[in-house]
């Protein structure tokens, strides 16, 4: 089901000071589709995820489930989280350690008086799709956290809601369990066309799971798009450093053609995408990601994007080397292959790639 | 956030008056000339309290007791800690006992059996060591200030235990290593390293130990009285309960320096406890210390330890029980043997006053532990669920008590009862301990919310369920293990009850520890015996219920 918000806002009293955690959110999540509010702690995603559910209550706005309005300050309507019909996972997870994991998972369905028969079935059906079979009887705290999670995802499925949310569901896991956890959620998500809403502060979480995503800072939501577009096509200088590194040169148009303008940077000219159609004299920023970046040994080639520059520091990473690389007065953060023999100190070519070098309106 | 601002005002007023009423009206009652009469201000109570020529005797004897008593505790809570944490001395379970076991019994009865021990008319021991050694006169009084000094040093010992061992096993072992690498010798280590870093959990132990020491009442009535050595406790109690016009005033003004001293020592054991924290000197590291090989001492060492226990937990009620048979106090001896009976018991049991002190006690154990429990249950809730600047005040008002002497809180009560119909019935009692007990049911009910994350409520109320049901299904389940717990030891707390009785207690009104406590004031110890006995048995049960309980709990929230 859609899901709609409409000038949300929500205000904190804390040590005296007003503390604007929500500013007029507006947002419209569409029927079956994976959102994610992403951003640093302290942005309000939180608090948006727990306005959409009912556990805190907004100062303004509308928020609309499908046909139903569950919130709205100029109609004086405000649901209970119990009436809104919505599943959550949270960060703890909420695994009530007196029940076992058949009684968790059956507890909504008991809180909605679903008869007896159909209880059993559902709940079965649940920990099946989450491959939990045979775990009924187990005392909910002796699961591991990958299992714990899973318990509280059938929970949250398990009544068949309009709208499942996630608080940092991952965060607890450690890394490596993360991943595998990560890739089985998204293969649960597809498999149910649900409407999800996935909160996280994980830039790489955010980028696997989602349909759409929607970039948080201080209370607003700057931008919302689709990974790739959030990645290769930021609007927002903010959105480009937030969502994986990158290094962001200041820009002047010189001039603009199609599919590539040619900008004037403090290293010298650069030919880049402008999709946003800066005109010529326009400033922008110029968002060159490490990974297109190409670091080779010098040579004397004269052809557009590329420099010579001179390596200030480098570190192993496993998969790579990064290297600090200073050209003139700027310094780019690059990866290098470690196959590549560069150490700190030498002379390098760099080659920027045009395809994937964009301008960002400022 | 739900602020909860009715609930949390409600609690505020009922802890408030519980906690300052009677403060105040021990206030207004020193100013006041008669017993219950408010209508005029004077100043006489304090002029004749303390120009009274016994009054700096009362003062000098409670310096004495109290600091004697927080040293002795101190230095063999010390010595039991190190033992138990730093050495390889053999069967270290006994700790556990030393520290749990002594609660089970009462305090007027354990002071009533060393009492029997050690008083120099016909105490046991002494008979005992006059017939062998030929003495002409007992050997040992126990009715003197290094008696009483004794006495509540063991009473206190398990509490002292529990202050310092925390502090002593959180201990850096490598401060001590790189002492002993600098030149500095085991005992030079220990005088300049270790017990300097220990300060402030010393200081903890020590203050806390003063504290209850001029609460305490059973060792100054049983054993302070009857060698005419007054502390402040016991000299209220002679202003209010002996003499034939008993001065509710003066007792009020006396108390008020009690009063004051005991809130001013609980100050400072907040501001140490408070800088302990800060010397921690161990992070999570998860290292063990090296414990020290008592080589041919460890069972020497065993043997103090083995002594200290018996004479905690095996004595007194050896003492109680052997007198409970005997017509008087004689030591072991085949003619003791042929006289012994049930005939205290029998006696006791068709006692009116003994049965209905019994029967009072019982009401009141199981009303008011139950009463206190739902108040407790409240305040936890705000203190820890609601969190507003009210709850921070809810949260010190309730804990308040904790400071307060039992008798002087006794007679603030009195002045406050003596105006309503409440004078000289149960339910006064019933509020007094309540009041006074409250820090004993909050302690392990906000311990039980805390483990209530509020995820699992709102995890509930997202699921569908309505905040009843929440409720119902998901708090109270993870409550009830707090309930149980808080609810036994306010309950073992209030069957044993003695300070506060003293004073509140009136004829049709008597509880066990005050009649245990009449028993030993006319030496009638066998019937003394027989129903503390019988006490012994109601509070261990819940003790052992207690921990049965305990065990569960941390069972439950384990992994």
């Amino acid at each position: 089901m859609d899901l709609r918000i409409r000038g949300l806002t929500r205000d904190y009293e804390s040590d005296g000071k007003r503390i604007r955690a929500l500013d007029h959110v507006d947002l419209t999540i569409a029927a079956n589709e994976i959102f994610t509010l992403l951003g640093p702690s302290g942005c309000g995603k939180t608090t948006l995820l727990r306005c959409i559910v009912g556990l805190e209550t907004p100062d303004a706005g509308e928020i609309s489930i499908g046909e139903d309005i569950v919130f709205s300050s100029e109609k004086g309507i405000s649901l209970p989280p119990e009436k809104r019909g919505l599943g959550m996972v949270f960060q703890s997870y909420a695994i009530w350690p007196h029940m076992n994991v058949f009684e968790n998972v059956a507890y909504p369905l008991r809180a909605r008086n679903v008869p007896r028969n159909d209880i059993q079935s559902r709940v079965e059906r649940a920990l099946r799709f989450v491959q939990l079979e045979g775990f009924e009887s187990r005392p909910a705290t002796r699961l591991s956290g990958g299992q714990q999670q899973r318990v509280a995802l059938a929970r949250a499925l398990v009544a068949e809601p309009r709208v499942i949310l996630f608080d940092e569901p991952l965060s607890n896991l450690d890394a490596k369990l993360r991943e595998e956890t990560r890739k089985q959620l998204h293969r649960f998500l597809t498999e149910l066309e649900i409407t999800a809403v996935y909160v996280t502060h994980d830039r790489v979480e955010a980028l696997a799971l989602s349909d759409r995503i929607a970039v948080m800072k201080q209370g607003r939501i700057v931008e919302v798009g689709d990974p790739k577009k959030i990645y290769f096509d930021t609007d927002d200088p903010f959105v480009a450093d937030f969502i994986g590194r990158a290094n962001l040169i200041p820009a002047t148009v010189r001039h603009s053609a199609q599919p590539h303008a040619m900008v004037d940077t403090a290293i010298g000219p650069i030919q880049v995408r402008n999709s946003h159609h800066i005109p010529v004299g326009g400033q922008a920023m110029l968002c060159a990601r490490p990974e297109f970046i190409r670091v080779g040994p010098p040579t004397s080639d004269n052809r557009p994007n590329v420099f010579r520059g001179n390596v200030i520091h480098r570190i192993f990473v496993g998969e790579a080397y990064e290297a600090d690389i200073r050209i003139g007065e700027t310094l780019l953060t690059t990866t290098i292959d470690p196959e590549v023999a560069i150490v700190a100190g030498d002379d390098v070519t760099i080659a920027f790639d045009a395809d994937h070098c964009f301008l960002i309106p400022t | 956030m739900n602020r909860k601002p009715l609930l949390t005002t409600s609690l505020l007023v009922i802890v408030g008056f519980l906690t300052v009423c009677p403060v105040v009206m021990l206030a207004i009652g020193s100013f006041s000339s008669g017993f219950g009469r408010f209508d005029r201000f004077t100043w006489i109570k304090y002029v004749e309290a303390y120009s009274d020529p016994e009054f700096l005797a009362v003062l000098w004897n409670t310096l004495v007791f109290t600091c004697g008593s927080a040293i002795v505790t101190t230095v063999l809570a010390l010595f039991l800690a190190y033992m138990n944490t730093r050495t390889n001395i053999p069967f270290k379970f006994l700790f556990g006992v030393v520290t749990i076991l002594p609660m089970m019994i009462p305090h007027v009865l354990f002071t009533a059996s060393w009492a029997m021990l050690l008083n120099p008319n016909n105490g046991m021991l002494n008979r005992l060591l006059m017939e062998i050694f030929g003495l002409k006169s007992s050997p040992f009084n126990i009715y003197t200030i290094p008696g009483m000094i004794l006495v509540e040093s063991l009473l206190d010992l398990p509490i002292a235990y529990l202050v310092i061992v925390p502090a002593m096993s959180a201990f850096d072992v490598s401060l001590e290593e790189s002492s002993r690498v600098c030149g500095a010798s085991t005992m030079g280590t220990l005088f300049r390293i270790t017990l300097p870093v220990l300060r402030p959990a010393i200081l903890s132990s020590v203050i806390l130990v003063m504290v209850r020491a001029l609460a305490s009442f059973a060792v100054p009535s049983v054993i302070g009285m009857p060698g005419r050595i007054y502390v402040y406790a016991s000299h209220i109690y002679r202003i209010i309960a002996t003499g034939f016009a008993p001065d509710y005033g003066k007792a009020a003004a006396v108390g008020m320096s009690a009063m004051a001293a005991s809130m001013l020592l609980i100050y400072v054991y907040r501001y140490l406890t408070a800088e302990s924290e800060r010397f921690v000197t161990v992070s999570g590291r998860g290292f063990k210390p090296t414990l020290i090989d008592l080589k041919g001492w460890r069972y020497p060492a065993f043997a103090v330890v083995g002594f200290l226990s018996f004479i905690l937990i095996v004595l007194p009620v050896l003492v109680l029980f052997y007198n409970s048979m005997l017509p008087y106090i004689m030591a072991p001896s085949t003619k003791a043997l042929s006289m012994m009976s049930w005939k205290n018991w029998t006696t006791v049991l068709h006692d009116p006053i003994s049965l209905l002190s019994l029967k009072n006690s019982l009401f009141l154990g199981f009303v008011g532990a139950s009463l206190g429990v739902v108040l407790s249950v409240l305040v936890a809730y705000v203190i820890v669920k609601v969190r507003t600047k009210a709850a921070g005040v809810l949260e010190s008002l309730s804990f308040l008590s904790f400071s307060f002497p039992g008798i002087v809180i006794g007679v603030g009560f009195m002045w406050f009862f003596v105006r309503t119909p409440l004078y000289a019935t149960l339910s006064a009692l019933l509020i007094g301990y309540i009041a006074t007990y409250l820090p004993y049911g909050v302690r392990p009910l906000s311990s039980a919310f805390v483990q209530i994350h509020s995820h699992l409520e709102e995890s509930s109320r997202v699921c569908g369920a309505s905040p009843f049901y929440t409720l119902r299904r998901i708090v109270l389940p993870l409550l009830i293990p707090g309930i149980v717990s808080g609810w036994i030891l306010m309950a073992t707390m209030f069957v044993r009850e003695l300070t506060l009785s003293v004073v509140l207690a009136r004829p049709g009104t008597e509880v066990l520890a005050v009649q245990i406590l009449r028993f030993a004031e006319d030496g009638l110890w066998g019937r003394l015996s027989a129903l503390g006995i019988v006490m012994i048995f109601i509070s261990s049960t819940l003790v052992v219920i207690a921990s049965l309980v305990g065990r569960k709990l941390n069972q439950m929230h384990a992994v």
